[in-house]
C-alpha cells in the first residue's frame, strides 16, 4: 500500500467477487491504485486477470463487492470511461472499416485525444491505418487500440496484455509508450504475462492466482521477501563453516570447493557482510531473484508453494 | 478441434501409421456437428408442417369449406405467393399448394445461410487454418463439408415425404415432393458454398446466395403470372416444384433438372476452390482503401454504416419483388373479372374487394412484414454477433452507455425498415402504373406503413432476445413475422379458433388500401412492441457482456 494515500484512488475494487455458474472466477479482491502509479497485474491464465479487467470496465457485473474508477461506480460507464482508455487482450474491429476509420471514430466518442501525438505514434508504432482492419495482423488490430488508448489524455490507462502480438522492436515502442504515459502523470494498470516487460515499467505488481489476489507489493519489497542469491569467491581456502552458517538470515550454505560458496540471504545483508569481512573475498556476487523467478515461485507447484519469508525445500 | 486428426506423419506411438481415411473423418463429425441441430429443426418443420395440414384437410367438412377454399386459391395475391392450385380436391395436392413454397424457401434459404455459415464463416474466423495444418488439402475440406450439407438437406426431403406418407397421402406424390423439397435445400448448400468461394466474406457470401434463391422465386412468379414467359420455370427451383405437380402430374423430369443443377453448382465450385488462396475469394474487394474518403467519428456514423449495405441489399429485393407485383397486378385482376364465380365466392367468404387491385396489393403488402421482420431481426442479431466477436469491447470502454449505443444503432435499424417499406410502396406504384392498374401513390404508401407495427413487434421480440436469449436472436425476431403469417395462413384454411388466430399480429392489421386502418389493432401491436423493447434495453443494460 502506498505510504500516503491520495483521496481518491485511481482504481479501488474492494471484496470484489465474480461467479460464472459453478465457477469462482475471482474472489473476494481488494485492491487500490494510486493515481500516476504504474501497476503490474499478473497471474498465469485463467486467474481471472481479463475477469478483473472486465469488471472494472462494466463489461461484467460483479457478484460481490464494487470496484470504482477515480471514485465513480465501474457500472456507470457513462462517468467513469471519462477516466480510462482500454487495450484488450484480443482487438477485435469491424472488418470493413480501416484503421484510420477506427482511430477516428475511438477519437471522436473518447474521452478527448491529443490528434498531433495520435499521428506521431502512427509512424512509432509502423501502422498503416488506410487498409481494412479485415487485413490486419493481430499484431496491427493491437496497433490500432494501443495508438488509440496512448493517444487519449485519460489519466487511467487499462492495458490486458497490450503487447502479446507485438514483435521486440514494437514492444520496445509500447515500454517507451508507458513511461511517456507516466511521466504525464497518467495511471498505468498493466495486466501481462511479459515479466520483463513488467519489471521494466512497474514500480508494484499484484498476483493473481485462481481467482485470489495472493500479493500486493512494489517490486523492491517483492524480492526483500524473497532470497537473493550469494556466491562468494576467497583467494585462500578457508576452514569449513568459516562462521557464516549461523548467521541471520543465511541458509543453503554450499561449498562448491575450497575457494568457492554460495548462500541465500533473506533480510538485511549487515549481518553477512560483517562476516564476510574477516575472510579474504576476491570476488562478491549478489543477485535478486527475477520476477520471473518470483512468479515461478508462486506458481511453480501449486502444492508445495512456499509462502512469505519460507524457503522453498 | 482438431483432436485427433494427424499424430505424427510416421509412425503413431503404438508403431503403425495413421489411418488414411481418420482425418477426413474427424471433418466430416466436424461438419455434422456444425449443422446437425438446424437440420433437426428444418426438418421438423419440413415434415411436420406439410403433415398437420394433409392431416388437417381430411378432417375439413369438404362442402363448408370449399368455397372459402376456393375463394383463398384464387385470391391472386395467394396465387402469387403460392403458385396457381393443382388438385386441391387431394389432401397431398392441396398440402403441396398451400405449404410447398413457403417450405422450399425455408429449406432452401436455411441451407444457403448454413453453408455460407459452415465454410466460409469458419475460414473468416481462422478456425480452418487449424484443421488446414492437418493433413487435408483445402478443396476437400470444403467438399467433406458440402456432402454434410448435402445430407442435410437430403434428410430434410426424407422427413417431408415420410410426414406426407404418415398423414395418409399418396406414396408417389409424397416421395416426389420430399424429392423437390430435399432438392431445393441442395440447391441452396450448393449456391452457399459456390458463393463462399468467390466472396470473402461470409455476410456477402450468405446475401449473394440468398439473393441468387429468391431471384429464383421471382422468376417463378413471372412465369406463373406471364403465360409467355412459362418457360421460366425451368430456370428456378421453385418454379421446377411447380412444373413436377406432386400429387397431380407427378413428373419426374423437372427432379432430374434439379439433380443436374446441384451437380453443376458443386463442381463450379470445388473448381473455384482449387484455385484460391484460403483466406481470399477472386471477388474479394481490395484492402487498401484511399485514405479520407468518408469522415466516421460519431456513434449515429458508425450506425449508418452498419445498416447502409444490408439496406441497400434488402431494398433491391424488396424492390424488385414489388416492382413485379405491381408489374402483374392487372394481370391477376382480369382473371378475377373474367372468372365472375370466384369473385362471389370471395366476397361470400369476406374477402371485400379481392377483385380490385387495391384488393390485391393489400392481401401482399401484408406479406411485406416478413422480410422487413427479417431485416429487423438480422440487423439485431449482428449487434449479437459483434457482442460475442468482441467487437463492441473497445466501444463499450468508451464513454458509452449500452443503451445508447443499442438506441443508437435501432434507431438506424428501424430507419432502414421505413426505407424497405418506402421502397416496396415506391415499387409497387411504380409496376401498377405502368401497367395502367388504378392505385394512387398514397393508397400504396398507407398500405405499406400500414404493416410497419407488425416489423416494430419484430423489432422489440430481437431486441429482448438480446436481452435474455443472445443465441437466438434471429429466430426469436423473425418469429413475430414469419411464425404470425404462417400461423395466419393455417387459421384461415383449416378454421382454427379464434383466439389461436388472434396470436397472430397480422390478425390486428386491415388490408389497407382495400379496408379501413385498424387503429386499435395498430395502437396494440405498438404498445407490445415498445414493452418487448423497453424490457429487452433493461435487460441488455444490465447483465454481463459476452465475448
Amino acid at each position: 500500500m502506498p505510504v500516503s494515500a491520495p483521496a481518491v484512488p485511481a482504481l479501488r475494487a474492494e471484496h470484489l467477487s465474480k461467479r460464472f455458474s459453478r465457477t469462482v472466477a475471482v474472489d473476494d479482491l481488494s485492491l487500490s491504485v494510486s493515481p500516476g502509479e504504474v501497476f503490474g497485474f499478473l497471474g498465469p491464465n485463467g486467474a481471472g486477470k481479463s475477469t478483473t479487467i472486465r469488471m472494472v470496465l462494466g463489461l461484467l457485473r460483479p457478484s460481490g463487492g464494487h470496484v470504482e474508477v477515480f471514485g465513480v461506480p465501474a457500472h456507470d460507464v457513462g462517468r467513469a470511461h471519462r477516466h480510462l482508455a482500454y487495450v484488450p487482450a484480443d482487438v477485435a474491429l469491424w472488418p470493413a472499416l480501416t484503421g484510420r476509420e477506427c482511430l477516428d471514430l475511438l477519437a471522436g466518442v473518447g474521452p478527448g485525444t491529443d490528434l498531433d501525438y495520435r499521428a506521431e505514434l502512427v509512424e512509432r508504432f509502423a501502422l498503416d491505418p488506410d487498409r481494412r482492419s479485415r487485413t490486419y495482423s493481430t499484431g496491427n488490430r493491437q496497433k490500432v487500440a494501443l495508438v488509440a488508448a496512448f493517444a487519449t489524455r485519460a489519466p487511467l490507462l487499462v492495458l490486458d496484455e497490450p503487447t502479446s502480438g507485438l514483435d521486440p522492436l514494437m514492444e520496445r515502442e509500447f515500454r517507451r509508450c508507458v513511461t511517456e504515459a507516466a511521466d504525464r502523470g497518467q495511471t498505468v494498470f498493466l495486466s501481462s504475462h511479459q515479466l520483463a516487460e513488467v519489471e521494466a515499467v512497474c514500480a508494484r505488481v499484484g498476483i493473481l492466482r485462481q481467482g485470489r489476489l495472493v500479493e500486493v507489493a512494489g517490486l523492491r519489497e517483492l524480492r526483500r521477501l524473497r532470497r537473493s542469491e550469494i556466491s562468494v569467491t576467497l583467494a585462500t581456502p578457508v576452514a569449513a563453516g568459516a562462521g557464516l552458517a549461523g548467521v541471520d538470515g543465511v541458509a543453503d550454505l554450499q561449498w562448491r570447493s575450497p575457494v568457492e560458496l554460495t548462500m541465500t540471504l533473506a533480510g538485511p545483508p549487515a549481518p553477512v557482510l560483517r562476516a564476510l569481512a574477516g575472510l579474504d573475498v576476491v570476488a562478491l556476487d549478489v543477485r535478486e531473484p527475477s520476477l520471473e523467478e518470483l512468479f515461478l515461485d508462486f506458481y511453480g507447484d501449486g502444492d508445495h508453494r512456499t509462502t512469505r519469508g519460507e524457503l522453498r525445500a | 478441434m482438431t483432436a485427433g486428426t494427424a499424430p505424427a506423419p510416421t509412425t503413431s506411438a503404438a508403431g503403425r501409421a495413421p489411418e488414411p481415411g481418420a482425418a477426413g473423418r474427424v471433418v466430416t463429425a466436424l461438419a455434422v456437428r456444425s449443422v446437425r441441430r438446424g437440420a433437426v429443426l428444418v426438418t421438423v418443420v419440413a415434415a411436420g408442417m406439410p403433415a398437420l395440414v394433409a392431416v388437417q384437410h381430411r378432417q375439413l367438412d369438404q362442402e363448408l369449406a370449399g368455397a372459402s377454399l376456393a375463394a383463398l386459391a384464387e385470391n391472386p395475391a395467394i396465387r402469387t405467393l403460392f403458385g396457381p392450385p393443382v388438385a386441391l380436391d387431394d389432401p397431398g395436392g392441396f398440402t403441396v399448394w398451400r405449404t410447398g413454397t413457403a417450405i422450399a424457401v425455408l429449406v432452401g434459404v436455411w441451407a444457403a445461410l448454413a453453408a455460407t455459415r459452415v465454410t466460409r464463416g469458419e475460414e473468416e474466423a481462422g478456425r480452418w487454418d487449424l484443421l488446414l495444418a492437418g493433413r487435408l488439402r483445402f478443396p476437400a475440406v470444403l467438399l467433406r463439408h458440402l456432402v454434410v450439407l448435402l445430407g442435410a438437406a437430403a434428410l430434410v426431403g426424407v422427413g417431408t415425404a415420410a410426414g406426407l406418407v404418415l398423414a395418409g397421402t399418396a406414396a408417389t406424390g409424397a416421395v416426389l415432393f420430399g424429392a423437390l423439397i430435399g432438392g431445393t435445400g441442395m440447391v441452396g448448400a450448393a449456391l452457399g458454398a459456390l458463393a463462399a468461394q468467390l466472396l470473402a466474406e461470409r455476410r456477402a457470401a450468405a446475401g449473394l446466395a440468398v439473393g441468387v434463391l429468391l431471384a429464383g422465386l421471382l422468376t417463378r412468379m413471372v412465369a406463373d403470372g406471364v403465360p409467355a414467359l412459362g418457360w421460366l420455370h425451368w430456370l428456378s427451383p421453385f418454379g421446377l416444384l411447380g412444373r413436377s405437380a406432386p400429387f397431380a402430374a407427378d413428373r419426374v423430369l423437372p427432379l432430374v433438372v434439379l439433380a443436374g443443377t446441384v451437380a453443376v453448382l458443386v463442381a463450379v465450385a470445388a473448381t473455384v476452390a482449387a484455385r484460391r488462396d484460403v483466406g481470399s475469394g477472386p471477388w474479394r474487394r481490395p484492402g487498401a482503401v484511399r485514405p479520407g474518403t468518408r469522415e466516421l467519428r460519431s456513434l449515429p456514423a458508425l450506425a449508418a454504416r452498419h445498416t447502409g449495405r444490408p439496406v441497400v441489399g434488402w431494398g433491391a429485393a424488396v424492390f424488385a419483388y414489388f416492382l413485379l407485383i405491381g408489374l402483374l397486378a392487372t394481370t391477376m385482376t382480369d382473371f378475377l373479372t373474367e372468372n365472375p364465380r370466384f369473385a362471389e365466392l370471395a366476397a361470400q367468404a369476406g374477402f371485400a374487394e379481392l377483385g380490385t387491385v387495391r384488393g390485391y396489393v393489400a392481401s401482399l403488402f401484408t406479406v411485406l412484414a416478413v422480410p422487413v421482420g427479417g431485416f429487423v431481426a438480422s440487423r439485431v442479431a449482428a449487434t449479437a454477433a459483434d457482442e460475442v466477436a468482441g467487437r463492441l469491447t473497445l466501444l463499450y470502454s468508451l464513454p458509452v452507455r449500452r443503451v445508447r449505443w443499442l438506441a443508437t444503432e435501432l434507431t438506424g435499424v428501424a430507419a432502414g425498415a421505413v426505407l424497405l417499406a418506402g421502397a416496396a410502396g415506391l415499387a409497387t406504384w411504380l409496376g401498377a402504373t405502368w401497367v395502367g392498374a388504378d392505385l394512387s401513390a398514397g393508397a400504396a404508401l398507407a398500405g405499406v406503413l400500414n404493416v410497419l407495427p407488425i416489423v416494430a413487434v419484430c423489432l422489440g421480440a430481437a431486441v429482448a432476445a438480446l436481452a435474455w436469449a443472445p443465441a437466438a436472436v434471429l429466430p426469436l425476431g423473425v418469429l413475430p413475422a414469419a411464425g404470425g403469417y404462417l400461423l395466419l395462413v393455417l387459421a384461415d384454411t383449416l378454421a382454427w379458433p379464434g383466439w389461436v388466430r388472434g396470436l397472430s399480429p397480422f390478425a390486428h392489421v386491415g388490408a389497407v388500401p382495400a379496408e379501413q386502418v385498424d387503429v386499435p389493432g395498430l395502437v396494440g401491436l405498438l404498445v407490445v412492441a415498445a414493452a418487448l423493447t423497453a424490457a429487452g434495453l433493461a435487460g441488455y443494460r444490465r447483465r454481463d457482456l459476452r465475448g
